[in-house]
Formats: structure tokens, sequence, C-alpha cells
């Protein structure tokens, strides 16, 4: 974006529905930050600083969109801002909070706040581009301080970022791990969008779809695989809901009603 | 002097003598696979092994590689030299030396890339010959890998009671040189002919796979580029890019500018890019040429079988049988050309 040689460009951070881990992966650029405010500055970041502003450029919004209340606030957050990124699972793809979306809310209150008398306001999980336009993403649980980085210098210059659309996988070889699939666990590499390094799968967990479902997934190939592999694709599908349940909800909505 | 003996036992003590001087990079273990890995101890090396995850192309063309950097309002490239350590690269198989024989003919072509030829000069290759097959999905047979042919400074041969040394460059020379831990080859003839009696019986225990032979699997890509095969192979494929990989042959690139975080400059970084991922052959303004996974699996093959032949007059794959074993979609290399050449000789 274009900025005067003395202004500086103004960076707020938001938080919604979340655990505001990845504010909190911004805190862990150190030094890094340093540079980063040669050109801007932070004007709002609950997690680590106490003053407030509604003037700002960047919004980078943390965390999923439920209640109407927040659905004004991040509106108002995306009058103010020029540029609106969308940072971390919960704000980009509904995250763990879309597994809120298994009951009704009567069922989730009761499960939650048995016996517990004041009201309490629930709503909706979201991811924010449901609700108002996101012009980037920054995928994660939790962000990839590496990405972050890499993305917001190429916002900061025009150039923009567009996260990787190829699977874990390619990471994941590039690093020479011995496949999971071939050690008989169900990994999510295959049909999860990848950028991460391969963060999981490269410290001997599986992949668990953080970063969600790839735009385009082979269906018939991953059917294959699978199949190979003795799993199901429910047992897929169960694994995929702890980030994914917000994708997929829609999705079935989408097919019951065609 | 061009053979020498060394005794079994004496083989950590050969890589140690090594380590003096080089970083060594050789096989070692990985779980149940194997990988190359800068050398610590003599005895991690593993000279029994499986092909690796990856080839040794990665120290000849590293998956990240800085190029050069520059400064704001400066676009000239500064800092383009690189320092590349001593290396000796140990225990290659013959199917890999070839597959960095590939990449050099294609660095070298012109424009020559510089910093693969700094890479290569910096890099001592000492072979490992393969006796026994290492699983199903090699072709080396059929491919013409099996046997060292060129590309390395020294090739270890087992012959049963110990190892025989075939020296191949002044640089293999000074590796040797007067290391009292080799022995004196008596007479070089008897020592070839013996070479050349063990190479013609091993093969023997090596299955051909691909039911075409070297000389006729051109002729079968000049007539496959339609063939049905791609659909079905495009079909099973999820573009992973794991065979592309782990390909000794695959070069393919993309280059990227980072700036500093302060803007102040950047650096222009190479990195590893795969024909098989869906924004590879996407241009500005959205135009995908080879937007299904069927025309990106063909365009691999091709680049195997067909256009490095007409380029270099060169088959591109050296039957490692990586890219089949990795394959999560179990694509076989083997199923896949058995089937154009079915369909190639049905057709005549």
């Amino acid at each position: 974006m274009s900025q005067s040689k003395n202004k500086k460009v103004r960076i707020a951070l938001f938080d919604f529905a979340d655990c505001e881990g990845c504010q909190l992966q911004v805190t862990y650029l150190n030094d890094q930050l340093v540079g980063l405010l040669e050109h801007c500055e932070i004007v709002n970041f609950r997690e680590a600083i106490s003053e407030r502003s509604d003037d700002y450029d960047i919004a980078l919004v943390e965390g999923s969109i439920t209640r109407k209340h927040d659905e004004e606030r991040v509106k108002k957050i995306r009058e103010n801002a020029k540029i609106l990124i969308a940072y971390g699972s919960c704000a980009c793809i509904g995250g763990v909070n879309g597994l809120r979306k298994k009951f009704t809310q009567e069922e989730a209150k009761d499960i939650v706040y048995k016996g517990r008398e004041f009201p309490i306001d629930v709503g909706e999980p979201r991811p924010v581009h449901e609700v108002v336009k996101v012009d980037y993403f920054i995928y994660g649980c939790p962000t990839n301080n590496e990405e972050t980085i890499k993305a917001l210098k190429s916002i900061l210059i025009g150039k923009g970022y567009t996260p990787p659309r190829y699977p874990v996988c390619v990471e994941c070889k590039l690093k020479e791990n011995v496949c999971l699939f071939e050690k008989g666990q169900v990994c999510l590499g295959p049909v999860t969008r990848g950028g991460c390094g391969a963060w999981c799968t490269s410290y001997g967990n599986t992949c668990y779809g953080c970063r969600g479902l790839l735009d385009k997934p082979a269906q018939e190939g991953q059917m294959d695989i699978l199949k190979k592999n003795g799993y199901t694709l429910e047992e897929l599908k169960q694994k995929f809901e702890t980030y994914n349940l917000c994708r997929m909800m829609g999705e079935q909505n989408a097919t019951e009603k065609s | 002097m061009r053979y020498v003996s060394l005794q079994k036992d004496k083989l950590p003590q050969f890589v140690n003598s090594l380590q003096k001087k080089y970083k060594v990079v050789a096989p070692v273990k990985k779980e149940n696979l194997f990988v190359f890995a800068t050398i610590e101890d003599p005895e991690e090396v593993e000279l029994d092994y499986m092909p690796t995850i990856l080839p040794p192309k990665k120290y000849f063309l590293p998956q990240h590689e800085k190029l050069g950097s520059f400064v704001k309002d400066n676009v000239a490239m500064a800092d383009t030299n690189i320092d590349v350590e001593p290396t000796v690269l140990f225990g290659a198989h013959t199917c890999d030396i070839e597959g960095i024989e590939c990449l050099d003919i294609v660095f070298h072509d012109t424009p020559a890339d510089p910093y693969f030829g700094r890479r290569k000069k910096s890099i001592i290759i000492i072979g490992y010959e393969c006796m026994k097959p290492c699983d199903e999905y090699s072709t080396c047979v059929t491919m013409d890998t099996l046997n060292p042919r060129a590309g390395y400074d020294i090739m270890i041969t087992d012959i049963g009671d110990k190892y025989i040394l075939y020296i191949n460059s002044p640089e293999g020379m000074g590796i040797i040189g007067k290391n009292p831990i080799f022995g004196k080859v008596e007479n070089e003839r008897d020592v070839k002919t013996k070479l050349l009696k063990l190479r013609e019986d091993k093969v023997k225990n090596f299955k051909v796979q691909i039911d075409a032979d070297y000389k006729e699997l051109n002729k079968i890509f000049g007539t496959s580029y339609n063939s049905k095969t791609w659909q079905d192979v495009g079909k099973r494929c999820v573009s992973c890019g794991n065979c592309t990989a782990v390909c000794p042959t695959c070069y393919c690139f993309d280059i990227n500018d980072e700036v500093k975080l302060d803007m102040s400059g950047g650096k222009r970084e190479r990195v590893w890019d795969s024909c098989q991922l869906d924004e590879f052959a996407m241009v500005t303004g959205g135009e995908n040429f080879r937007k299904e996974r069927s025309s990106r699996q063909r365009h691999r093959y091709y680049r195997k079988f067909d256009y490095s032949v007409k380029k270099y007059s060169k088959f591109f794959c050296v039957g490692c049988g990586r890219c089949t074993r990795t394959c999560m979609a179990d694509i076989s290399l083997i199923e896949t050309v058995n089937e154009l050449a079915k369909e190639h000789k049905n057709a005549k």
C-alpha cells in the first residue's frame, strides 16, 4: 500500500471468539517486531498494549464471529480499516469454534453453562469472511510467524499475499519425514492447505487440518488413498471436524438445499 | 594406479579420514527409511540402504538457495558469490550419480548456472555399487543405470571379502593418495576382469520390469500423448508433489525476492517447485496451461522419457523407483509405462 514518507502504517489487532494464541504469536516475533516498527505502529493490541485507537490502516482480525454484537463490531472494523486480514484458523475457517455447530444453541448452553441463571448471549460461529469482506488470509492454529512476517511484508510493499494452494504433504516431503500413512496413522496432510512448513508432522504428530481444506481436493484420488489405508470417509471427517466444521456444515446445508 | 582395495572393517577409518578434510554426507537411517545426512560418527553410515527419501540433489540444488541480495533504490544484485564447504557425498548409488549427471547437463547448458557449477565443483562423489536390487519399484536395468559409468570420483564395489575402489578422477586420486589403509592391487587387469564378471552375474538378480527395452521407450512416448492412461493416472493423483521432490532429475525451481522487515533491502532466493502443483503453470490473468492433474502427470513423464531425449539425447529417468515408492495414490511408473507400451504395440 502507498504511504507518505513520514506517516507510518497503523496496524491494529482485534480478537473475537478464540484463545488469543495467534496474538501471542505476534509477541513472539521479538526483535523482528523492531524491524516492522520502522514502518508501522501498532495502535490496538489488547494482548500487549493499553492504548486504543479507531484510526488504523491494517486490521488483523483474530477469532471467529459469533454473536450479533461481534458482527457489528467487525463491521465497524471493516469500515475503519483499509486492509482487513483474517488472522488464524478461527478467523479464516471458523476453527475449533465450529464444533459448537454440532449442537443446537440450547444444547450447547446446557452443556457449558448448566444451571447458570444469568442470560447468556450465544451465536453461530462463522469465519470472518462470512460477515465482512476479507482482503487477506493468514491461516494456522496457531499462525506461523515466518508466514505472518512474509505476508505482512508482501502486503506492506503492495504485492499482496496469497497463501500456498498445495497440500501439507509438499512441505512434509521436503523435510524428509516418513509418511504417516506408512506408519498406519490417519493424517490430514493430503487434504489440508500447506504453508505451515509441516509443523506438526515434523515433530511426530499427524496433521489436524488447522489450515483448512484445500480449495480443489482431488476427491476420487483422496478416497482411493483412504480405502487403500483401511480408513473410511467418516473417520476422516471426524478428524477433520476439529477445525473445519464451519465449512463442512456449510457445504452440507448447500447440498441439502439444492 | 586406478584400483585399490580396502578391508571391510577399515571402512569407518576411511570415512574418518575424509571427515578430517571434508563435510561428509552419507546415507543414514531415519525410522524404517534412509536419508542423506551429514555424518558425525562414521558408524552412522549405512551402505546397505534403500534409495533415500530425497536424492542427493539436495546438496547440488538446495531447497532454499540465496542467489544474491539487493538494497533499496539500487536494483543491481550484489553478494552473488556462494561459499560451499568442501564436501564428500559418500555411498551414492549409481542411479543417483546418473541423476546428478542429468542435472549437470541442464545446469551447464547455456547460460550455465554458476551456483550449481560452484556446488558441483565442491562436492566429491564416492559411489557405492549395488550388488542386489533394492525393491520391486526400481527400473535401473531398463534405464541402464545399474553399473557405474561416469560422474563419480571413486566407486566402491563389494567383491565379497573386501572392497575394490576404482579411482575415476584426480580428486579421487587425491583422496586415496598415500593413505596406508588402502591395499595395492597387484594386477589391475585381473581386477577389471573380475569386476566385469561380477557385473555380468549380478544383473541376473535384477528383474526387468518394463516391457520395453531402452531403445523402444522413446518411440512409445512418441505415440502416447493422447493415451487414456493419462486420464487414469490423473484421476488418482492428488497433486501432493511428492514424485517431483523425490526425483533425482526434477530441477524446476521458483525465484522469490524477500525484502527485509525494515524494507532497507532484501535477498533473492531460489526454491524447489513442482510441475504437479496447481499453480505451477498458472500465469498472470489466471490462465493455467496445465489445469488438469492428468496433463500435469503426463508432463512429468514426458520430461523423463521424451523431451529430455529430444533436447539432450538422454532419458531423465534413472530408474531409482522413488516416485512410485513415495506415491500415496500408488501411481506406478512401471505400470504406467507398461500400459503405454501395450497400447503402442496394439496400435501397430
